[in-house]
């Protein structure tokens, strides 16, 4: 077992690296970002007009002028923030302030400008005094550049989490506890009637996205039945921002409990009725694989208990293949719903990170990529462990 | 041991993959095939490639070094065989039914409503500089445009689709824009028109990371119809649109907007006389000028206003949405129905509260409601509010626009917007508007010098008056790049600043500024006197004390900033709200809604549900859009159960024709 938690965690170590490369090289080499942005305003005249300093600037900023693998290395570990050992290699070039132009001039007389080589080089030597976190892996996303300019990370991602967990806790929750047990009465009652509605409920949930159910409950349970004067639910947000009446249920007040209450209703409906969906379906097939096996029958021939069959002789073992699915759960935990967040302006970590890719803020969306790529592994981890757990016949190492 | 080799195997392959990524994403750019090509590679400076030009020979293929020939011809020299020809240009704009693409993309206005966002030249109707007599028109008339292709050789065969000319080339041109949905509704349409007189468009919508790239699509002229929108503001520019000196080229560095390649000296002259004199008189006239040759020559087709919604719900008095002003520009004059509060719904949250680094429209909007602007800029002009009326005009006497002589190494403002020593070589205008390099000796040139008056009674919120040291800051401050400002162009321009008192102070620019807009105050002020109270090295200091470098860090100017508008911001919580107070100490005494809250709503659907319910009350332009949810709420407002407006919004959409091929 310990062997295997270390070999297990080496590798971990390992699939993080390279996910964090791929998602921070990704992010960085699509088209668009902030210098983009400006390099649109650069030819307007007038008070507004960006000049190529203040260009220089931004990207200094964005570490935009420094190469992709001293980037990514200052912000995996906040080196190098300057000359190795004192001053070694103050003059070693790490990224281009301002590429080289030369001008290509064609036997036909063409002429052409194009960008080549470079300039004004950043040296190691220039990178002293710049503002750069102490590296991810010391626990330091650095500052936020666009949503919450040049303050931490951590203190955005802090203000969004709560939402985002008790969002996401209440609704794996109770779609644990509902998918569970329809699963189970679909697969002993097959093509009951009870089997054909969830099937059909099921089929519906997994194919549609979860915006349309966001919209259609809005639709329903906001508009139209405040428009025809019945009891409705906050169409969006975590909290209200001031007091409203409800028929039957009278005043809210902004901030209650109940007003939470109300507003949590919709958003975790919709997460639950997804995974509900997909989850009964699941837990469904692998009791009717477990049903059909021969300790099933030999103990129904024995004369045990349906129940005691069904419970005790089935579902344990029919979870087994369940287990692998909750993997993903932690981090969806930590990830939040992305779309569904937007749809019910829900201030979680998913909302979060849709703005952060909108509005080029790469530290942020950063941070969150590696999070969640960091929980998805352990959540694969527990897996495997849970595994010896709930079959004995499973042994790591 | 199989599965070993399988998985070094695996590694490999990823390392293979992942490094010729990271090599292609760091480093500087390579050299491209092209660089075979090469006979003479001169390197330049960036942004002065023209001047400072250092000849140096490279290995150049053995064959051709020895027999180049300078030819004038270069990329985008030759005219383009069909859009090249006037009468085309004209047939085309004849048989765009405009009205047609309004009502394919805003069907939910009515007919009024979207003839009013009809544009005809490049400036929106209703601006001050926009002309109204001596326009070339181009109102539907598909067979006045056929008569004008048949004459201009593109006929019509029987039984055929598409006119082809004597050579049987067919009438076929390449139409491109992004790939937004809006984009797309319009342009299908379009096609269709198109197609009705005989021209077949061949679409591409491409994605607008290309489109508008700094090296690729519209900046590399790469097309011949290309859609797109300019945004109308105030002050009308255009010089780097349309003048002749600003078509980028390969040979330029593809410098300047005038992409179409239109040289029409009449209209260059015109629009460059009209962006650098001050008198508005004269301006009016320029820009009428270069909008009647603009329209003459048809070299892009403007198409029309893109509309915007805005709304409201019953209870909001004095919601006052417009073109080209915020909505919370009057927020001091809000009257609410019944109780004390106004939700706004904000589609984007605002980075930072600091205008020094920020920009976006969000927090603009909020801005106002903390702070007195100078001047508001509605209907495409400016009104003067913190700014003592009239506004310092040459004509008003609080400016004056001398001339003065200027010689070798004295500061001044260059030809390309930039100051600079004078040195042999730097281009500058001189007093009587003509461009010269300078070389030695002396110069005239033009020297702008403006007092800016502020008035009485503006008080900060802790009812401290505003005095000289605020502005005093605020110059300091702003104009030091340590502070992360987007531009520092205008702290440049200034030769000398004096703050005379305590309301207002004395700019003389540098010789050669000639900015149409110098009316308008350039320096705010930042309360001198606040006392820091959150935690940090600055604690107990006053914001005088605290550097540039930590100002877009500090709670005091980021989040909570001390102003001097209608309302107090007390608290904000990030990612969700903004809550906003009555300030007692406003000028014009405390406004009537005690309360304002502004709620940050990212999804338009979710936004447009809560004002239908009453959660929000307000939602402004930039926020509703004109998408498919605005839809709803006119229909609500027909209903009576809340209050819309359709604005026409300064973004235009317009078709140019690139006149040359490369």
């Amino acid at each position: 077992m310990a062997a295997f938690l270390v070999r297990r965690l080496l590798q971990m170590f390992l699939v993080t690296i390279v996910a964090a490369i791929c998602s921070y090289g990704l992010l960085y080499i699509s088209p668009g970002g902030p210098v983009d942005q400006l390099l649109g305003e650069h030819q307007n005249s007038g008070r507004n007009r960006i000049s190529p300093a203040d260009i220089l600037r931004i990207k200094q900023r964005f570490e935009l002028d420094i190469n992709l693998p001293i980037r990514f290395s200052r912000w995996l570990t906040g080196w190098p923030s300057g000359p190795l050992f004192g001053s070694v290699g103050t003059d070693w070039p790490v990224g281009c302030a301002i590429p080289g132009q030369v001008r290509l001039r064609y036997p036909d007389g063409r002429v052409e400008t194009v960008e080549e080589g470079c300039q004004q080089a950043v040296t190691l030597g220039d990178l002293v005094g710049r503002k750069s976190s102490r590296g991810v892996f010391f626990g330091d996303f650095g500052v936020s550049q666009v949503i919450l300019r040049d303050r931490p990370v951590i203190d955005l991602i802090g203000t969004r989490l709560p939402y985002t967990l008790y969002l996401m806790g209440g609704s794996i929750t109770l779609a644990l506890l509902i998918a569970v047990p329809i699963g189970v009465y679909s697969a002993v009652k097959q093509y009951s009637r009870f089997d054909y509605t969830m099937t059909t409920i099921a089929f519906i949930g997994s194919s549609l996205p979860s915006f349309v159910f966001g919209i259609f409950a809005i639709l329903i349970f906001s508009i139209l039945a405040k428009q025809a004067g019945l009891p409705f639910l906050p169409s969006g947000d975590a909290v209200g921002t001031r007091d409203y009446i409800i028929p039957v249920l009278g005043s809210i007040q902004a901030g209650s409990l109940f007003d939470r209450f109300l507003r949590f209703l919709m958003p975790c409906g919709v997460l639950t009725f997804i995974s509900l969906a997909g989850w009964s379906r699941f837990v469904r097939g692998s009791m009717l694989e477990v049903l059909s096996q021969d300790y099933v029958r030999t103990a129904r021939a024995k004369g045990v208990k349906e129940r005691t069959v069904i419970l005790k002789h089935a579902l344990r073992n029919s979870l087994i293949p369940f287990v692998t699915l909750l993997a993903g759960v932690l981090a969806s935990l930590f990830g939040g719903a992305l779309v569904t967040e937007s749809v019910f302006n829900w201030p979680g970590l998913g909302r979060l990170y849709i703005d952060a890719l909108s509005r080029s803020d790469y530290n942020v969306a950063n941070a969150l990529l590696l999070i969640n790529v960091v929980l998805l592994l352990i959540g694969i981890l527990i897996t495997d462990i849970l595994y010896t757990v709930v079959d004995p016949r499973i042994r790591l190492g | 041991m199989r599965t070993f080799s399988k998985r070094s195997g695996a590694g490999f392959m990823l390392l293979g993959l992942l490094i010729p990524t990271l090599a292609a994403c760091g480093g500087a750019p390579a050299a491209g095939p092209i660089k075979e090509t090469v006979v003479v590679v001169q390197t330049a400076a960036p942004q002065v490639v023209k001047e400072t030009v250092v000849v140096a020979q490279t290995a150049a293929p053995a064959a051709t070094s020895e027999t180049v020939v300078p030819v004038a011809q270069g990329e985008y020299t030759t005219p383009h065989p069909i859009l090249g020809d006037l009468k085309v240009r004209q047939a085309i704009a004849y048989c765009t039914n405009r009205p047609e693409l309004i009502a394919s993309v805003y069907p939910f206005l009515d007919e009024t409503q979207q003839t009013g966002l009809l544009m005809d030249t490049f400036i929106p109707k209703g601006h001050w500089a926009a002309a109204t007599t001596g326009i070339t028109t181009y109102p539907f008339d598909a067979k006045k445009g056929g008569a004008l292709l048949d004459e201009a050789g593109w006929k019509l065969a029987t039984g055929d689709t598409v006119r082809a000319n004597a050579n049987g080339d067919s009438l076929s041109l390449n139409f491109t824009t992004t790939n937004a949905q809006f984009r797309q509704t319009w342009s299908a349409v379009f096609i269709q028109q198109m197609a009705t007189c005989g021209i077949q468009i061949v679409p591409t919508y491409a994605p607008a990371s290309w489109w508008f790239g700094s090296n690729t699509g519209l900046a590399r002229r790469d097309y011949e119809l290309g859609a797109y929108a300019w945004v109308g503001e105030a002050d009308p520019k255009g010089s780097t649109l349309y003048s002749c000196n600003q078509i980028p080229l390969p040979s330029n560095n593809w410098e300047g907007q005038n992409s179409m390649g239109w040289c029409n000296q009449t209209a260059s002259k015109a629009i460059n006389a009209a962006t650098n004199t001050l008198d508005r008189n004269e301006r009016i006239k320029q820009y009428v000028i270069a909008q009647q040759e603009f329209t003459k020559d048809m070299v892009s087709l403007p198409l029309f206003n893109r509309a915007e919604a805005a709304a409201a719900t019953n209870r909001f008095e004095g919601f006052k949405p417009n073109s080209t002003e915020y909505y919370t520009a009057n927020a001091d004059s809000w009257a609410v129905k019944d109780g004390d509060t106004l939700v706004l719904g904000f589609s984007q949250e605002p980075a930072s509260m600091w205008g020094t680094v920020e920009s976006s429209a969000s927090l603009r909007t909020a801005a106002y409601l903390i702070s007195t602007p100078g001047a508001t800029q509605y209907n495409y002009d400016y009104q003067p509010v913190a700014q003592k009326a009239p506004f310092p005009t040459i004509e008003s006497g609080a400016a004056k626009n001398e001339d003065v002589e200027v010689k070798a190494d004295d500061m001044v403002w260059t030809t390309a917007g930039d100051a600079a020593a004078l040195t042999k070589g730097v281009e500058v205008t001189t007093a009587d508007g003509s461009t010269v390099k300078y070389d030695s000796g002396t110069l005239k040139m033009k020297r702008l010098t403006v007092t800016y008056g502020f008035i009485d009674g503006l008080k900060w919120q802790d009812n401290t008056p505003m005095v000289k040291a605020d502005y005093q800051l605020a110059y300091k401050i702003d104009c030091d790049p340590a502070s992360g400002t987007v531009s520092l162009i205008t702290c440049k321009s200034f030769g000398n600043v004096n703050f005379t008192s305590d309301s207002a102070y004395t700019i003389t620019y540098l010789p050669g500024v000639q900015t149409p807009t110098y009316y308008l105050a350039p320096i705010g002020a930042y309360p001198a006197h606040q006392v820091i109270k959150s935690d940090g090295n600055y604690k107990g200091k006053t914001l005088a004390d605290v550097p540039a470098k930590d100002w877009s860090t500090l709670p005091e100017i980021a989040e909570i900033p001390m102003g001097n508008g209608p309302y107090i911001l007390e608290k904000w919580e990030k990612g969700q709200s903004m809550t906003f107070t009555a300030n007692p100490n406003y000028y014009k005494g405390a406004p009537k809604v005690k309360k304002i809250i502004i709620k940050f709503i990212s999804d338009t659907n979710q936004a447009v549900a809560q004002l239908l319910t009453g959660d929000i009350d307000a939602l402004g332009p930039e926020t509703l859009g004109a998408g498919a949810e605005v839809k709803s709420v006119l229909d609500a407002a027909k209903k009576g159960s809340i209050q819309a407006f359709t604005i026409a919004s300064p973004s235009w959409e317009h078709i140019d024709f690139n006149m040359f091929v490369k």
